[in-house]
């Protein structure tokens, strides 16, 4: 029988009898769609700027390093200083694209949308802090990856610094992971964006300013010990102490000089609490906001 | 075949209590779940997607506890909340996906359903636009949409008409109406408005104050709602009593006459009797007064 071209058939309402995946399926979606989100793909060219912005600016010290080594044959950067000294954008970074990951879901209420599926709300937070946890280590990765490439390219006299790349990406995940957890439970406190973006800020600078003012305050002491404690105060520079110095023995971030002995294991430790109080703090809260 | 069923089901909040010893049971097709603003009805979903826990009593969904099994019911039940959960930045289609994505359902399988279900809730070429921009209308099918998209057994519609203009409203009660008869899906469908529910639904169960008024299949409510809202601009008592006169029964309620159609009679007589005193008609409306106006006239059963 010859149908007219053309004409659009209306074929009526169509079961579904294909795979229903679990948890993890669904789980996973969550965390690609927010990492996606969190770079700004799939959104407005708008929200894309300040993402990629970023990631370009992380990635010059990489590229003139890279151009240092090219042109008059001297070493670049080291590995494990990267993320302290570029810690400022690393920072700018977590607080303007955490709030994205979590307060539009509250804003605009989507929470109860996503609990109305088999996810639970530990499956939820998971998603979120993978995707924030991923995008973190991209923006440190991809420059540290970019600036060992450079480097086994020119291949300078002297060995390659396959050990201290390795320690630097090992930091990257412990600098994703810790700054994505503080990062996310802060911004989940509220809905709005902007107070997320604050607040993130506004704690990052505190930290870094007590910890700098302690530093100088202690050592124009005399108290060179105790000084050394105050660089703890700092995220910054507890991963680099507890993951590249304490783990992997590197040498720490210039001009710095942590605390003797246990100094590496608090790092550790308070690496590990600032974890779990993040955790702790998370689930607390989406818990309250789903008994809404 | 029991779709849902409720057993003692209590749930108290610190200041009320929300749902009190309920007990029903529901069939398949739609139902319509009717109560007063603050009579239990979102609280009553909410547990039965196993995501508030009861104070007392228990529910069963597709033969499933929600105490126990809230994960498995929540992967073949569908939900519309009553309230706003779109994100503005997002189109339809994308929103939809990841909805779908987020039931279990693997991408590509979700896509298809996805510009599926898109098009049998009514949204064409403006599911690919961002929602922010979406008329209220819009949001609804796209709230709908989701709840559709994994292909459930069961959906939960809290308040789905609400906030629509006559149109819209009309619209979504013939979609509700498809989704129960024509694609086979149940349905529960919540409302404040008895009038509008008894259009669509095979059964519908009444409470207030969280406590079982009726349940009972449509036909026994539908003598009860036959009622047409008349507002005139004014001469609304001069309209009364000709009526009256004609012998039709009148209520005043506010600014507007409640008339019960006690034969297809009753319109013409309306009709004739506006024309006749000359009024400005601003109102005409069938079976849409609120739950309390059907309880306060007596039960004759
Ligand atoms: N999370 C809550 N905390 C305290 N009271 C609540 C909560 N949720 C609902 N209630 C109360 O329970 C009653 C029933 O609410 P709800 O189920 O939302 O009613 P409906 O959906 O029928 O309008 C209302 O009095 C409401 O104030
Ligand atoms: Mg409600």
């Amino acid at each position: 029988m010859s149908e007219p071209t053309g004409v659009i058939h209306d074929i009526g309402y169509r079961h579904y009898d294909g795979a229903r995946l679990g948890r993890g399926h669904a789980t996973a979606a969550l965390a690609v769609h927010s990492l996606r989100g969190i770079f700004g793909l799939g959104r407005t060219a708008r929200s894309k700027i300040i993402p990629f912005v970023l990631v370009g600016v992380m990635l010059l010290p990489a590229v003139v390093s890279i151009a240092i080594m090219a042109l008059i044959k001297q070493e670049g950067m080291r590995y494990t200083e990267y993320a302290v000294i570029m810690q400022a954008v690393l920072a700018i970074f977590l607080a303007s694209q955490s709030p994205y990951a979590v307060a539009p879901d509250l804003r605009f209420r989507v929470l109860p949308l996503y609990l109305s599926r088999p996810v639970t709300l530990w499956d939820y937070v998971g998603a979120k802090l993978a995707a924030m946890t991923a995008a973190m280590f991209l923006l440190l990765a991809v420059p540290l990856t970019v600036l060992f490439v450079g480097e086994v390219v020119i291949d300078l006299p002297g060995d390659t610094h396959t050990v201290e790349y390795l320690t630097s990406m090992a930091g990257a995940a412990g600098y994703a992971l810790l700054l994505a957890c503080l990062g996310i439970a802060v911004a989940s406190f509220t809905p709005r964006r902007g107070l997320g973006v604050a607040s993130v800020i506004a704690l990052y600078l505190l930290a870094s300013a007590v910890s700098t003012v302690l530093f100088g305050v202690l050592e124009s002491m005399g108290d060179d010990a105790a000084a050394a404690w105050a660089w703890l105060i700092n995220p910054f520079f507890v991963v680099d102490a507890a993951v590249h110095v304490g783990i992997f023995g590197a040498t720490p971030a210039s001009n710095v000089i942590y605390p003797p002995g246990a100094g590496s294991l608090v790092a550790g430790v308070i690496m590990i609490a600032l974890i779990g109080l993040s955790v702790t703090a998370l689930i607390a809260r989406y818990r309250k906001a789903a008994s809404r | 075949m029991t779709i849902l069923a409720t057993e003692g089901l209590t749930r108290r909040f610190p200041r009320v209590t929300a749902l009190d010893q309920l007990t029903v049971t529901v069939g398949p097709g739609v139902t319509g779940l009717v109560g007063a603003n603050g009579a239990g009805k979102s609280t009553l979903i909410k547990i039965l997607l196993g995501l508030l826990e009861p104070s007392a009593g228990r529910a069963q969904v597709l033969g499933m506890d929600t105490a126990t099994k809230g994960a498995e019911i929540r992967r073949i039940v569908g939900y519309m909340p009553e309230h706003d959960c779109l994100p503005p930045d997002l189109s339809a289609t994308e929103f939809t996906v990841h909805m779908a994505q987020m039931s279990g359902l693997p991408r590509t399988a979700a896509r298809e359903r996805a510009a599926d279900v898109l098009r049998h809730v009514g949204l064409y070429e403006e599911r690919y636009r961002a929602m922010g921009g979406y008329s209220t209308g819009m949001k609804q099918r796209v709230k709908l949409a989701q709840a559709l998209v994994h292909d459930p057994r069961l959906v939960l519609l809290d308040e789905p008409t609400n906030g629509l203009d006559p149109q819209g409203r009309d619209e979504m009660l013939a979609l509700i109406r498809r989704i129960g008869s024509e694609f086979g899906i149940s349905v529960l469908v919540t409302s404040h408005l008895l009038g509008e529910l008894e259009r669509v639904c095979d059964h519908v169960i009444v409470i207030d104050g969280g406590k079982l008024l009726r349940s009972s299949a449509i036909g026994e409510f539908t003598q009860q709602t036959q009622t047409v809202t008349v507002e005139v601009e004014e001469g609304q008592d001069a309209l009364a009593a000709r009526l009256g006169e004609l012998g039709e029964t009148v209520t005043p309620h506010g600014r507007m006459l409640l008339v019960h159609v006690r034969a297809p009679e009753t319109f013409d007589v309306l009709r004739d009797a506006v024309c006749e005193l000359d009024l400005c008609l601003v109102r005409l409306e069938q079976g849409r007064q609120r739950i309390e106006d059907v309880f306060r006239e007596p039960v004759n059963v």
